[in-house]
């Protein structure tokens, strides 16, 4: 057992007791380092203006730790420190080449990307992680390279900005000459931390204080046997969620129990079970590296992850996470229930598969023994011949939580619906398919009518609440027109309107 | 080679992009340091009945626990003195401060405030508009400015529209919230680092609350991260709170916000419910406007006179109004009082009558365009304001030919008419408005500043002004005019914290003008030291080239250098000037003092020219609209505007987008929404949503025209707050947008067009379409505050043959109306006017507060 978090921070090691453990990153950076670039506004995840560059172990897909670090940005105000054992942190003060502002750095003060200043550490973190994984591709190498506009934008829809609307950070980014970007690595050689890395990774880290314990097992039983030994052991993936209760709502786990150090779970792979894709997730496998996978392999799925949260969300936060939270108005888990996904969980006496339908019991309430965890997701992927649309209705296209989520899963025979799922989310207290509107539509023909007479049958069967995010009436006419709205986008004839 | 009009970076920018840059909350800690928050009302109307500190006092890291009784006086304000800082016994709104807490950690605060023991008398707060003139509540009297003859105009009318817009708030979310350290110095002296727009209302406060000396209190600002008004006056109580300690305890104290208690406890931009009766002729032109202005100005009036009063002067926007009555009042509600944002009311008045255009052109079925172009104000003759200031050199005409031109405007209003009769799916719309915003503070005596010119022996300066820097470039502007003055490298002069003991009596950094006036101040200093300056160098030159007598007229700066115009090979650099200066003995600082000229307005007739000049523009968006969602997604604007000759074009060009995006999140997607309690429910980044990076338009074209403000520092126009009414337009698209499936009614929706603001829209015209009725949305008296509706309708005295004065009294418009949240059913409310008499508030106030009442 080891009693301390290994962290480097800008390159300098440090050695983090129980007693500064318990505390976002951002506050360790602020109060105890008294480093303040980094800045706290929201303490949610919600603004960007924390974020910090996080070098791990490369685990990248379905790969064991490699000999490098690989860097993704997060927002260091909802990482707790115990989650961040064996990382450096590369902050805003870390970013400079030789004690002069970097290409970004000089392109954001050149293209008046700062005003006001208060978020432009989080922006130009965010923009050099994007400058940093950009450098390293082939066609940058050595020669004048700008990110594209959509990079660029893509990269930073978790920072928010009141001042500049925006304008002058999208020409700022567009004008990086990636060329004389360095990338992290050579920033930061990284030889001297992969060694202590993984010396300290064998040993897996206990911190106490006061009645509060945080656990990161380092093997699946160590991990069952805690949670079984344990009482009200909150388990912890990414913690965008988590993390945001323990800031906001006074959630104070007596257990915290983190994944980050368990081997195995990282895998993303597709498998062939007679004649149909099945994607297998691996519990730390995260929401970026599978919106990466799905960007050819399911462009609907895709559309999705694209505007979940934000990058920095993505790259901590993971599918496994996102089920185990178990909101109704989780993005991911529409299409999970639309696509008969089984949750593959593992507990001190083996693992056994859990059918999405009967994963959840109530709102928030899961079918897992106290001894389990989520270690697999098996997703069956769409046939090409299945119509599949998701949908996310929110305030704001990115970096918004759904008020209304939809996912509809159609299979004809000539133009007579064979197979319909229709899931929706945000109005009731777990994400449901809905029978009704399923039954109504099996058997007839894949017409507007069909459709519009199925979203009434969805506007009498759901019973939405009102709430910040919109009214009962709001998701009302929403599970109406939603049924149309698939039909125009799925109906040949009709496309060329929907595509507008 | 002036640096006038160059491109030079913010002034702080490298510190910004390294995390070097300095906030309040990034100052290290001392060692004694006491941390400070408060406890406030959990109830928006309520009364203590007792209040226990006793078990409070002993949490272990407790300093000390105040209340009202701590401090010397307890009322204030920056108009009228109504607001009570601390509640002594009634609550006016949730989160009103009641006891301040000191204590060595936020676990000891966080647990002070759980072992606090308050009961309290819940009493039945007012949360709408129609409630407060139901009870008839108000911060203020009446304001008015009325001119011609409205009552004729009507009477030989050819149509009216009468219509309530009901305008939704907004929060500032600056990033860096309210935040104050204060540090106590010997005696009763106390320094203040307060994130405030406004240091002198700062010392003022705090010297009066705690009943110092003005002269005892210093307060400093650095920079703020992001103000645009909420600092202008609501810094001041964080302020007060943390002082008290500091003075109580002689330990520092320092006060931060969460974004959170912010957002939950600061006032916001007003809502606004704004009634209106406008007569045209079948052209499109106006031939009277009779407006009646409410502001919800929550619990105290803070700045709500100056802000009412700025919607009353800008209800013309850029169109002229022959015959006008437009009175205002501001609407007590419990809610934390409202205050300055970006615009100072300006835009509530503006977009009541671009709302209007769009109507117009509705019902009478013409371009909206048209009918804008044809009420806008002249050049030579329908140029002058309905409070009687001339415009002088009015761009505006010029400025929405070359825009309607540039931005194709009449190609993509066909284009948009075909797309919309082809989409099943989509509606676009188009719209076009315009902007005119009168620059100076509207009360007089404001417009002043004073500034402080220091040259070093090196030939470097420093500047110091009482204007304060949130990100605008104010301090980039200055370094750039005292640069320009002594013609020497930017980076020679520094723009020094902003301190109410280097610049005292300032000026709030507000209404756009803190360039002009601590710019032009800071040139006044510089003049002023180039006299001296000119005598020691014309003798210098005259001693050395015979044949020229001194004469300082002809001195030159140019280039770094210092010559005679008469003999410009012999040069001295400036710090070779400034040396020989202090070796003669002249005094190398000075204070410059500025007034703007020419200014007055007189409330009491409602007219003046309490303008120095206008700062104008137009902008023409297109939007796209999913009629299943109401998804809205902007997706070309274009902007052209007149801002005189800019001091640096790329600071100006920030003002421009950052405000045009901060406009449309107010329009489109920030959606305050509360409880029928009066908590706010969106009061962090998640559930309040302030536009993204994709949320900028994918095509946003910017411009400005060639003008020359000849009133003002080197002709530039001030750009601050101009650009946020640009995103009427985007707001406009969408009311277009619905009026292409509104039937025979004209659309009409409420701000922000939400998507669910604009499905209920789409949900009510096609429910309308079938002969099916629709109850506004949420239709179940619920959890949440539910709002006013707007409506309009339109009539044409022609047709009907009905004069107005035979139009019957009680024929009036039905106006579903909702009261304190209980519902939308029961109120059928009449709208103002009648009848086609003039409008008087009080009549039209005693109808409301009838049906109100029911």
């Amino acid at each position: 057992m080891r009693d301390y978090i290994l962290l480097y921070v800008n390159g300098r090691e440090q050695r983090i007791s129980a007693a500064q453990a318990f505390q976002p990153a951002s506050d360790y950076l602020r109060l105890d380092l008294g480093q303040c670039g980094t800045k706290v506004v929201c303490a949610e995840g919600d603004c960007g203006a924390c974020s910090v560059m996080v070098g791990r172990l490369a685990t990248e897909a379905g790969l064991e730790p490699g000999n490098e670090l690989t860097y993704v940005p997060i927002n260091s105000c909802i990482q707790y420190l115990y989650q961040l054992d064996c990382t450096h942190l590369i902050t805003v003060e870390g970013l400079k080449f030789d004690g002069q502002l970097n290409p970004v750095q000089q392109s954001m003060v050149d293209s008046n990307g700062a005003q006001c200043g208060y978020c432009t550490p989080g922006f130009v973190v965010a923009m050099c992680g994007l400058a940093n994984d950009l450098q390293s591709q082939q066609q940058c190498q050595g020669k004048t390279c700008y990110p594209s506009e959509k990079q660029v934008k893509d990269s930073l829809t978790g920072n928010l900005c009141r001042c500049t609307g925006y304008e002058a950070i999208i020409n700022a980014g567009m004008a990086v000459d990636l060329g004389r970007y360095k990338s992290f690595s050579e920033l930061y050689p990284d030889k001297e931390m992969v060694a202590n890395f993984k010396a300290h990774a064998q040993n897996e880290l206990m911190l106490k204080l006061g009645g509060r314990t945080a656990f990161n097992p380092t093997s699946l039983s160590s991990a069952c046997k805690f949670l079984n030994e344990q009482e009200k052991v909150v388990i912890v993936s990414g913690g965008t969620d988590v993390s945001v209760n323990m800031n906001k709502r006074d959630l104070v786990p007596a257990n915290v129990m983190s994944t980050a150090a368990l081997p195995g779970l990282s895998e993303l792979k597709v498998l062939d079970e007679s004649g149909r894709k099945v994607l297998s997730v691996g519990a730390k496998v995260t929401l970026r590296q599978l919106e990466n996978l799905m960007k050819d392999l399911v462009p609907e799925f895709h559309k999705i992850l694209w505007v979940y949260g934000s990058p920095q969300i993505r790259h901590a936060g993971t599918l496994a996470g996102n089920i185990a939270n178990g909101s109704p108005i989780a993005d991911s888990t529409p299409f999970l229930f639309l696509m008969e996904a089984e949750i593959e969980v593992t507990g001190c006496g083996g693992v056994r598969k859990i059918p999405m339908a009967e994963f959840y019991k109530g709102y928030k309430q899961l079918s897992l023994h106290k001894d389990e965890l989520i270690t697999r997701i098996l997703l069956p992927l769409p046939h090409a011949n299945e119509l599949v649309k998701l949908y996310k209705i929110s305030r704001r296209q990115h970096l918004d939580i759904s008020a209304f989520t939809a996912a509809i899963r159609i299979s004809l025979k000539g133009n007579i619906i064979e197979r319909a799922f229709v899931v929706f989310g945000g109005v009731g207290p777990v994400v449901m398919r809905c029978a009704a509107v399923e039954a109504a539509l099996l058997g007839t023909t894949h017409e507007l009518v069909t459709y519009e007479a199925a979203g009434k049958i969805a506007k009498e069967v759901i019973t939405p609440i009102t709430d910040v995010r919109g009214s009962r009436d709001f998701r009302l006419a929403l599970a109406e027109n939603i049924l149309s709205k698939f039909y125009f986008e799925t109906a040949s004839n009709e496309r060329e309107f929907a595509c507008r | 080679m002036s640096i006038i009009g160059k491109n030079i970076p913010h002034d702080s920018a490298p510190g910004h992009v390294s995390g070097e840059s300095v906030y309040i909350d990034d100052i290290a800690p001392s060692r004694n340091e006491l941390l400070v928050d408060y406890f406030g009302s959990p109830f928006a109307h309520g009364r203590i009945k007792s209040l226990d500190l006793s078990d409070a006092l002993k949490v272990p890291g407790v300093a000390a626990l105040y209340t009202y009784k701590d401090l010397h006086h307890n009322v204030f304000g920056p108009i009228t003195q109504d607001e009570i800082l601390l509640v002594e016994d009634v609550a006016e709104f949730i989160g009103q401060p009641i006891v301040v807490i000191a204590a060595e950690s936020r676990a000891a605060i966080k647990a002070a405030k759980a072992a606090i023991k308050l009961d309290m008398e819940e009493l039945k707060p007012v949360l709408t508009v129609a409630g407060a003139i139901a009870a008839g509540q108000y911060l203020d009297k009446t304001y008015k400015i009325e001119r011609g003859n409205v009552a004729a105009a009507f009477a030989s009318a050819d149509h009216i529209i009468e219509g309530r817009f009901v305008i939704a708030g907004a929060d500032h979310f600056y990033l860096e919230s309210q935040a104050c350290l204060v540090y106590p110095g010997e005696y009763n002296q106390l320094t203040i680092h307060s994130s405030t727009q406004n240091p002198s209302e700062v010392q003022h406060v705090v010297a009066h609350l705690l009943g110092l000396q003005l002269n005892e209190v210093v307060c400093l600002i650095k920079r703020m991260g992001g103000g645009f008004g909420g600092k202008e006056c609501q810094a001041t109580h964080p302020a007060v709170m943390a002082a008290l300690v500091a003075l109580k305890t002689k330990r520092p104290a320092r006060i931060v916000y969460t974004k959170d208690d912010d957002m939950k406890y600061t006032g916001k931009r007003h809502p606004y419910q704004n009634d209106y009766k406008v007569a045209f002729d079948s052209e499109g032109v106006i031939t009277a406007l009779e407006a009646s202005l409410y502001a919800d100005g929550g619990a105290y009036n803070d700045l709500s006179t100056a802000v009412l009063g700025r919607s009353l002067t800008h209800i013309d926007n850029a169109y002229y109004l022959p015959n006008l009555l437009a009175v205002g009042k501001i609407c007590k509600t419990n809610f934390p009082p409202n205050t300055a944002f970006r615009g100072f009311g300006g835009p509530q008045g503006a977009i009541t009558i671009e709302n209007i255009m769009e109507e117009i052109a509705v019902y009478l079925g013409q371009d909206a365009y048209e009918v804008r172009r044809k009420n806008c104000y002249g050049v030579s003759d329908r140029n002058v304001t309905h409070y009687g200031q001339l415009l002088v050199n009015n761009t505006l005409p010029q400025i929405f030919d070359e825009l309607s031109q540039s931005c194709n405007y009449a190609e993509r209003v066909t284009a948009v008419k075909k797309f919309n009769a082809e989409s099943k799916t989509h509606l676009k719309g188009l719209s076009f408005t315009g902007l005119k915003f009168g620059i100076s503070f509207t009360n007089k005596f404001l417009n002043q500043a004073n500034a402080l010119v220091n040259i070093y022996l090196d030939g470097t300066i420093q500047v110091s002004t009482g204007a304060t820097e949130m990100g605008q470039g104010v301090n980039t502007n200055i370094k750039m005019l005292v640069a320009d003055e002594f013609a020497i490298a930017p980076e020679h002069v520094i723009v020094m914290t902003t301190s109410t003991e280097k610049n005292n009596n300032t000026s709030a950094t507000a209404a756009s003008s803190a360039t002009d006036l601590n710019g032009s101040a800071a040139v006044n200093a510089c003049l002023k030291i180039k006299e001296r300056l000119n005598v020691v160098a014309s003798n210098y030159f005259a001693g050395r080239e015979i044949g020229i007598g001194a004469y300082s007229d002809s001195i030159v700066y140019e280039g770094g250098f210092v010559f005679d115009e008469r003999r410009p090979h012999v040069k001295l650099t400036f710090p070779e000037l400034v040396n020989l200066a202090y070796r003669e003995r002249v005094s190398l600082g000075e204070r410059g003092h500025y007034i703007t000229p020419s200014i007055g307005f007189d409330w009491s007739v409602g007219q003046g020219s309490p303008f120095l000049y206008f700062t104008n523009g137009a902008s023409c968006s297109e939007v796209l609209i999913d009629r299943f969602t109401g998804e809205l997604k902007v997706e070309r604007v274009d902007i052209l505007m007149d801002i005189g000759k800019s001091i640096n074009p790329g600071l100006n060009r920030g003002q421009i987008t950052g405000a045009f995006i901060q406009g449309m999140g107010w329009l489109t997607t920030e959606d305050l929404r509360y409880a029928a309690s009066g908590a706010l429910l969106s009061y962090s980044p998640t559930t309040y949503k302030i536009p993204n990076i994709y949320d900028t338009p994918p095509v946003f074209n910017v411009d400005t025209i060639d003008n020359d403000c000849t009133v003002n520092v080197k002709g530039s126009k001030a750009v601050g707050e101009p650009p946020l009414l640009l995103a009427f337009s985007v707001f406009f698209a969408v009311k277009n947008a619905l009026s292409y499936v509104s039937g025979k009614e004209i659309a009409t929706l409420v701000t922000p067009a939400s998507g669910e603001e604009i499905l209920s829209r789409l949900t009510e015209y096609k429910l309308k379409a079938a002969g099916l009725p629709f109850t506004p949305w949420p239709a179940e008296a619920g959890s949440v505050l539910q709002r006013a509706m707007s409506r309009a309708k339109g009539y044409s005295l022609i047709q009907d043959s009905v004069s107005a004065a035979t139009l019957a009294e009680g024929d009036t418009i039905k106006i579903p109306v909702t009261v304190n949240g209980n519902g939308a059913g029961n109120g059928e409310e009449p709208l103002n006017g009648t009848n086609g008499s003039a409008l008087k508030a009080s009549e039209d106030e005693q109808e409301l507060a009838t049906e109100a009442a029911i």
